[in-house]
């Protein structure tokens, strides 16, 4: 469910960036309250490290020639603790990002916010701690992993169609695209949550105290009953505060509309690639455009130019056949330009390998 | 499945970032803002502008060639990025049929622009990264983080999960093996295994994170002090990205195929 360069706008790319930055800034402030919390830094690596190794494990699933595997934004909230976890999620998208390819540099914000802070920072405290508030049974484990699971993933999987979508990279509509996505993370939800079920379970049976050192599960109900409110904590010390995760919902939220809003508005007074296909699609040149047309097509054209996600009729402002040449000859242009470069690199290489056998043979 | 193979699939990207090219020498601030201007060119362009993102294949081609990074190598980690967003540039082949232009008798169709730029794009963006990745050590791009004010907490945190990745891989591989040959020939974990496959394994992940802490403490670790090699910018590296930086925006603001075809025209 990687979110990839390729499918985002820079917009939309930068403004989850901001977003994910914050909730981890903020994590980061949280966990530093602990007085121990470097001791907390090698756990947390682990459990990032294990996030690839459990990834390795095929799980065969019956009736299925497909395996799951566990994508771990729950387990390792309720391993960790909300925040702590957050962190290790990102740690582990970052580590993907660079060395496997699985989403990119530009989309590492949007995919922080659709994997970590979605399932750690609102699902985990939201959901699943409520439903283990009164005790701790396998059952109540199951009950909760799984809505947890399932409920994390189709926020995210929801998520990444709302960012290609405002990107405005796919021709799929909306609904389709949804309906497509959807139910497949579901199934994916389900698979996921029974296997973060049972690890959880186990882990209960074999040694509880890692759950509750980590999540203070326990405490966290004897507090949640007194207060009768929800409470996000991640550290250890025990202190009470009342109810930080409204402030970080505030907190994401101005910043995310803040540079939300700077970015679009940069990137509509710099008009982008519409213009370009606007001009192409209108004929000859720009210049017709611009000195025939009334002001009102002038002001629908500016506004379908800066429009958050403009209709796609542009495209058959002008079929007179204009295009044709140019793009031949674009065309042609584009695979000289592949020629070349690969022309140089193999050029380099040449030179490179010859000079290293010319060193090798003195 | 083989631990070895598996575990050099990680680290075969990062051994190639111990060699010694012009590439590798650079600083490392200087690969990592080049990396992220070239990506956000490469993504500011519209959804049908395959020609304009032609010219910025040079880039990665040549960054490849200088740095020696094998292409094959390379190329499967773009396979593996690629089925999302073929999936997403399929879509568009099939929903936008009208004609964009004629190349002979064939139509050429939105749909297939817009594929052709998505995939182009994601090959773009992933070279890219896996570049950066193939000639910059991870201790020295970990660095770079902090200096970019990324409390220490998180980068180191982030360096710790990227060295233990072998150690566990090697821990699950052999805990999977004394399932399988246990187990009769057994394709894979059974999923009413799983959770206590899984969690024996989380177990004694956080047993080993204990002991490495202790160990860390008792040869006198201290969160603040770790540190790497000082890189000290040269003035090669200050050319490296102000020229990568001209590039992408060179190409960003003029038309070089368009340009082109103007000068097709004169003749």
């Amino acid at each position: 469910m990687h979110m990839a360069d390729a499918l985002l706008s820079v917009a939309v790319g930068g403004t989850m960036y901001a977003a994910s930055a914050a909730a981890i800034g903020y994590s980061i402030a949280k966990i530093k309250k602990d007085e121990f919390y470097e001791k907390k830094i090698p756990i947390m690596a682990v459990a990032g490290a294990f996030i690839f190794a459990a990834q390795m494990i095929d799980i065969a699933i019956p009736g299925t020639g497909s395996s799951g595997h566990i994508g771990g934004g729950i387990l390792l909230a309720a391993l960790l603790g909300a925040f702590p976890a957050l962190l290790t999620i990102s740690a582990v998208l970052i580590i993907q990002c660079l060395f496997f390819a699985d989403g990119g540099l530009l989309a590492l914000g949007s995919n922080i916010f659709n994997l970590g802070v979605i399932p750690c920072l609102f699902v985990y405290p939201l959901l699943f701690r409520p439903i283990l508030k009164k005790e701790i049974t396998p059952k109540a484990i199951w009950i909760a992993s799984i809505a947890a699971v399932v409920v994390g993933l189709q926020l995210g999987a929801f998520g990444v169609v709302l960012q290609t979508q405002a990107s405005g990279i796919t021709a799929l509509p909306f609904a389709t695209f949804a309906l497509f996505m959807q139910p497949i993370h579901l199934l994916i939800g389900i698979g996921e949550g029974i296997i973060t079920a049972s690890v959880l379970c186990f882990v209960y049976k074999m040694q509880p105290e890692i759950l509750d050192r980590n999540t203070m599960l326990h405490e966290s109900c004897s507090r949640d009953r007194d207060s009768g409110q929800e409470q996000a904590q991640g550290d250890e010390s025990g202190a009470r505060k009342k109810a930080p995760l409204g402030n970080l919902i505030i907190t994401l939220a101005i910043i995310t509309i803040a540079v939300g809003g700077g970015v679009s508005i940069f990137t509509s007074t710099n008009p982008t690639g519409l213009e370009w296909a606007i001009e192409r699609t209108a004929g000859a040149g720009a210049e017709e455009l611009e000195s025939n047309e009334p002001l009102t097509e002038r002001l629908a054209i500016i506004q379908e130019t800066t429009a958050f996600m403009p209709d796609y009729d542009y495209r058959f402002a002008g079929e007179d056949g204009s295009l044709t040449g140019t793009s031949v000859a674009g065309i042609a242009g584009s695979i000289l330009t592949f020629l070349l470069a690969g022309g140089i690199a193999w050029g380099i290489s040449a030179v490179k390998k010859k000079r290293r056998s010319r060193a090798a043979a003195s | 499945m083989d631990i070895r193979n598996k575990i050099s699939a990680i680290y075969s990207l990062e051994q190639l970032s111990a060699g010694n090219t012009v590439i590798h020498r650079l600083h490392p601030m200087s690969k990592l803002i080049a990396t992220f201007v070239f990506i956000v060119t490469v993504v500011s362009f519209g959804r049908y502008e395959f020609g304009r993102l032609v010219p910025f294949i040079f880039f990665p081609t040549i960054l490849m060639a200088l740095s020696e990074t094998p292409y094959i190598m390379l190329l499967k980690r773009v396979l593996i990025a690629i089925p999302f967003c073929l999936f997403i540039g399929i879509s568009n082949l099939l929903l936008e049929q009208e004609t964009a232009f004629v190349i002979g008798n064939t139509n050429i169709s939105f749909g297939a622009l817009s594929f052709g730029v998505i995939l182009f794009r994601t090959y773009l963006c992933i070279m890219a990264v896996l570049l950066l990745a193939a000639v910059t050590p991870f201790n020295e791009l970990a660095l770079q983080l902090r200096r970019l004010k990324i409390p220490a907490v998180f980068v180191l945190m982030l360096e710790m999960t990227y060295r233990y990745i072998g150690v566990l891989f090697a821990e699950a591989a052999s805990m999977r093996l004394a399932y399988i040959l246990r187990s009769s020939g057994a394709k894979g974990v059974d999923i009413r295994h799983a959770g206590s496959f899984i969690g024996c394994l989380l177990l004694r992940s956080f047993a080993r994170a204990e002991r490495v802490f202790s160990a860390m403490k008792c040869r006198g670790y201290m969160i603040k002090t770790t540190g790497a090699r000082r890189f000290k910018l040269r003035i090669t590296d200050i050319f490296y990205c102000v020229l990568i930086c001209f590039f992408c925006l060179l190409f960003r603001f003029i038309d070089a195929g368009g340009k082109l075809t103007v000068l097709e025209k004169i003749l």
